[in-house]
Formats: structure tokens, sequence, C-alpha cells
């Protein structure tokens, strides 16, 4: 247990030095999580024709299929290499095609360059495995007419074997993807890009800028979720929000949960049903930073009562003003007046946020987002497609995938967008809180 | 859904549509929404993200934050909700976990919808018990209000341009107004 007495952790120093903060940094690492159609495009093939010939004869084929296939170029096959040595093939497709290669050594007989190339029948062919085109494009039957009526098909004993197999529809977005599809499928090349998610330089450039303190925030957003379920007032949730400026970082908001907490301050007597839903950790921390601005703005906005003449509650039902001693320390004006909504700033939580969390982290502007567990049956960031969908079932869902609303990064439906990680703990006994699977955080 | 049944949820649309229309005298997205139990309205709100500099204080938590002072949580299990502009992913989600009965709204949400717009957040796999919606009552009347809003900023942004020093916070407060709004212009004309 790393909670610190109320009182220790005071370190509202500005811009907060993390050493001097008493939690104890976790160790582990950020794993960037994959977008939705990141993981769409992992899942779709198409079926290709492939067929052997010698490597002399590559180059022109491909010419001749182009020729053949106008719609050809409307398809995009950078990611697929067109001519492969068997070598370099799935071992699959390396048993399937040395099963059935075809007699090339008879075309030396009929004198062409081939035959010329292997003289004295003692040195073998080189051969080549072209991927021709998609199979939706051009039926097996009319490929097989246009290759005959073309070297070294034409006027040969030998008839074009064409396979079908499947391949990747679209282009890997990660090295190790590319690596893993040529394993599995066909030769894969890969370009350092990513039309699926965030660029992996930028992305790698982002997660080199906080790796190093993320330990450090998720320590104090366990600490936060430690202090309100100590007081009985929330769920072991907690989250930090960080201004970090080159290398200063500003610690702007801390919150522990806070679902229990009756209207009155105290905790709720029983904790049925879901609690107060906008009193998760998130919501808070939110709430705390926009009641900073409001407090350091140039101009006054005038109370809530102002607002279209609205019956406001004299209670603070969104809880998002510190509750425990952790959270006070932090609820100075450490913020610059001008800025805008969360515009910038960092979120780190214990937990994957619920969707209404995530979604509110995207309403908010957030640059970056960074979470301790996932929550596979209530998390809003991770694109995992639940299981039941994929069996047809309605209506259930399981705790080994997730629930498929990747909220981070859905650039053609929402209007925002941002880089969000989950930590992998490197320590003994697992960074996590233990907190009910089936709890929204 | 039978005359009766029309005239009923039109009656509460119309307490929505005021407050949606009290947002728009404030300089907020006008959306605007009623919690409605056993017949009786027991929450308002309308959009407060500018005031409050708070991107999630929209018409439906606002109105939540007033019932639950004064109400048991449970009680949202009885209450329906009218909401001029379909909820959101953040607030179908918090209605969702709250145990809503049911929600019924004007004009679609095609950037933030929660309820059918993008996300179907209401009926989706999960934990907590899914609610049926009913969208399109006073669409029109919705959707017009947008519009308003719109030339209103628009209007005021001219003015901004050409009697102000560049002032970069005005400049982004309206950023966030025009943003919150859920729709284009092309869209509200279809
Ligand atoms: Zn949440
Ligand atoms: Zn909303």
């Amino acid at each position: 247990m790393n909670t610190p007495q109320p009182g220790q952790h005071l370190v509202s120093s500005d811009p907060v030095k993390p050493q001097e903060l008493t939690v104890v940094p976790q160790r582990g690492h950020l794993v960037a999580l994959k977008t939705k159609d990141e993981l769409r495009a992992a899942l779709e093939t198409i079926d290709v024709y492939v067929i052997e010939v010698p490597a002399t004869y590559a180059g022109a084929i491909l010419n001749i299929v182009k020729n053949a296939i106008p719609d050809l170029k409307t398809v995009n096959l950078q990611h697929l290499r067109r001519v492969v040595q068997l070598e370099f093939l799935p071992e699959h497709l390396q048993k399937k095609f040395s099963s059935s290669t075809q007699a090339w050594g008879r075309l030396s007989t009929t004198g062409d360059a081939i035959g010329e190339q292997n003289e004295g029948g003692k040195r073998p062919i080189e051969l080549r495995y072209l991927l021709i085109a998609p199979t939706s494009l051009i039926s097996s039957a009319e490929l097989r007419e246009c290759l005959m009526q073309n070297h070294p098909f034409l006027n040969s004993e030998i008839s074009p074997h064409v396979h079908t197999i499947p391949v990747p529809a679209l282009a890997p977005t990660s090295a190790e993807q590319a690596a893993k599809w040529t394993q599995e499928y066909w030769s894969i090349s890969y370009k350092n890009t990513n039309p699926y998610g965030p660029h992996p330089s930028l992305l790698a450039r982002a997660a080199a800028d906080i790796e190093s303190h993320a330990g450090t925030w998720l320590a104090l957003a366990r600490t936060a979720g430690e202090e309100t379920k100590a007081q009985d007032l929330g769920e072991e949730i907690g989250c930090v929000i960080i201004e970090k400026t080159g290398n200063e970082k500003k610690i702007l908001a801390v919150a522990g949960d806070a679902r229990w907490c009756s209207m009155d301050g105290t905790p709720v007597p029983h904790k049925q049903g879901p609690g107060n839903v906008m009193a998760h950790a998130v919501m808070r921390a939110i709430g705390m930073v926009g009641r900073k601005r409001l407090r350091v703005a140039d101009t006054n906005p005038g109370p809530e009562s102002d607002s279209g003449g609205l019956n406001v509650a004299s209670v603070n039902v969104y809880c998002d003003t510190p509750l425990t001693p952790i959270e006070s320390d932090f609820f100075t004006d450490n913020i610059a007046p001008g800025g805008y909504l969360c515009v910038d700033l960092d979120i780190y939580v214990t937990h994957e946020p619920c969707v209404m969390c995530s979604m509110a982290i995207l309403h908010s502007r957030f640059k970056r987002c960074v979470f301790g567990s996932r929550m596979p049956l209530t998390g809003g960031l991770t694109a995992e497609m639940p299981k039941s969908q994929e069996d047809g079932q309605e209506n259930s869902v399981d705790a080994v995938s997730g629930l498929g609303y990747g909220i981070f990064w859905r650039p053609s439906e929402l209007n925002w967008k941002f880089l969000a990680w989950e930590w992998e703990s490197e320590s003994e006994e697992g960074g996590a809180l233990s907190v009910d699977l089936s709890i929204q955080a | 859904m039978n005359d009766q049944e029309k005239k009923y949820h039109e009656r509460f649309m119309r307490e929505a549509i005021k407050m949606a229309e009290l947002a728009l005298a404030s300089d907020e997205t006008p959306v605007g929404c009623v919690f409605v139990k056993d017949g009786e309205i027991i929450g308002r709100g309308m959009n407060d993200t500018n005031r409050s500099l708070n991107g999630t204080r929209h018409a439906e938590f606002i109105a939540l934050a007033q019932i639950l002072a004064e109400h048991p949580i449970t009680v949202l299990k009885k209450t329906d909700l009218y909401v001029t502009v379909e909820p959101c992913v953040m607030c179908a989600s918090a209605l969702r976990q709250y145990g809503i009965r049911a929600v019924y709204f004007g004009c679609w949400n095609e950037r933030f919808g929660g309820t059918g717009g993008v996300l179907t957040v209401h009926e989706d796999p999960g934990v907590d018990k899914p609610y049926p919606v009913v969208g399109g009552i006073f669409r029109e009347e919705a959707i017009m209000m947008l519009r308003k809003f719109y030339v209103q900023e628009n209007e005021k942004g001219e003015h901004n341009h050409l009697s102000l020093a560049p002032e970069p916070r005005q400049k982004k407060t309206r950023e966030l107004k025009t943003d919150i709004l859920p729709l284009d212009l092309d869209t509200l004309k279809t």
C-alpha cells in the first residue's frame, strides 16, 4: 500500500517535480491501443490468383495481366509483393506449391530462352510465384485463356496452374503485423504508415514524451482511488489530469471515484445500483479543470443560477470539488487563464473509462489518455469486438474481448480523436486495483 | 403511436423546446430537455458548456443534477427523457447506467449521437439494461433552433472580426459553441 497519510503528499509546488511526490511510480510501459479501423483491416482478406512461372517471364506476365484486367489499377495491392520466391512464402504455401510444381524442364525442347539458360538440363530453372489479381476481377477460366496466349504457355505442353489463396485486403499498420502476415498469408511489404490510426512515428514520439512519468501519474491516480474508497465514497478508481509542456509538468486535477457519495457528502448507506454515475473519477476530474478555468477567467461568466433562470441544485451533485486530502492538494489555481476545455492536456486513469467517460474525454478535447486495466465488459476506449457480436448473439458480453467502441479514434464519425495507451505493468503484484469487472469505471 | 399518446409526448417535447430557447437566449447551443415521471416534470436542463467551461455539461446532465439533488437515483427507472436533440454518446451511456425508462427526442445528432445517430449505446451489448428510444418528435422545430444559433453565431463572428482586436479567447468560445452543435447545415436541410 502506498497511500500516504493525509497531508504528507503535499506537493502543490508548481510545476510539480514528480520525484517530490510520495507515491511510488508504477513500473511498466505503454502499449498503444488498436483503433477500430485497424482491427477491421486486420480481419479483412481477399482471394487472389497465384501462378508459378520461370523467373525470366515474371515481368512480362505481370504486364500482360495489367493490360488484360483494366480494373486492376483500381485496387490497392501495394502491400502485397507481386513476385515472390518459394522460400519467402509461408510454409503451407511452400508445401502446396512445391507439391504441384510444373515440368518446366520440358520447355528447353522448345528452344526458347528458358531452354538456353537450362543448357545441359542440369541447372534448375529459377521459379517465381506471381500474385496476379483479386479473383473478383477475372474468372480463372478467362485468366487461363489469357495466359495461354502468351509465353511461356504459348504453344507449350504446360498449361498454367492457377492457385487461389486469401491475402490481407488492406495494408499492415505495423512492422510486426507485416511480419505476422508474411508468415500466415503472403509476402507483405510495410511502409511506415498507418491509414487506420495515428501515424506510427507520431505515436512513438508521443509515447517517448510521456512514458517516463506515466507510472507516476498512474500511481497518483491509484492513490486518489484508494482515498475515496477508504472514505467509503466510491470505488477504487482514480484519475489524474496533467498539463505537459516540454519538460514542464503540472498536475491540474486529481480525483477518485465518488459514486457512493450522498448529496450531503457522506457515504450512501446501501451501495446498490450504479450509484451517482456523474461522479465517476474522469467526470469529477474534468469538472475540477472547468472550475479552475472559471476561477482564473478574466471575465466572470456569472453563477450557475443565472443560466436561464434554472432551478439550480444547492448541492454539488457532480462532486467536482475535492473530497479527499490528495484531491485538495492539487485544487490550486495552477492553471493559465484563457485555456479551452482540456485541449493539450493528458488524462491518466487507473481503469479503462466507461463509454460515458470515454466520450467525456473526447468532448473535452484531451490530447492523450493512458489507463491501467482494461474493462472488457464496460470500457469505451478499446476497439476489440465483443465475442457475442461475432457469434451473432445479442445483448450479452463476455470478459475476454471488449465492447468494440474504440472511441479514441473514429475520425470519420466523431469530430475529435486522441492518442490512447494501456499500461502494461512490470511489477510482480501487478499495478491493477481490484474492482468488479462489471463495474463502469 | 395513437393520437392521445402523440399529444402526451408532444406536450413534454414542447417543454423541452422552451428549455432550448432559453439556451439560445443565453448563447448556448440550443438543446433543451425535461425528465418526466408519472406525467410530471421532475427536472429541466439546457446546454451549459460555454458558461461552465466544461464540455460535459450537456442539457441532460444539468437536469440530472437537479433531479438527484432531490430524489433517489432509483426514481430514474420510472422516468422518461424528452430532449430536443438526440442524446450524445456520453449522455446515452449515462442514461443507460442510471436506468432511464425511455428516451424521446427531436432531431438526430449525426456527429455525436449515441442512440442511433452515430452509435447505438442504448441497445448495444452491455451490462446495463437497454432502453427504448423514439426520435423525430418536433424534429423541424429542433433543427430550426440549431439553424438560428448558427446565424446568430455567424453574425457575432463578423461583428467581432470588424470591431475588435484579435482576441483568441473570443474565437475559441465561438469555436466551442458551434462545435458542440451536432449538425452541419447541410444535414439540417434534409
Ligand atoms: Zn465512467
Ligand atoms: Zn450529451
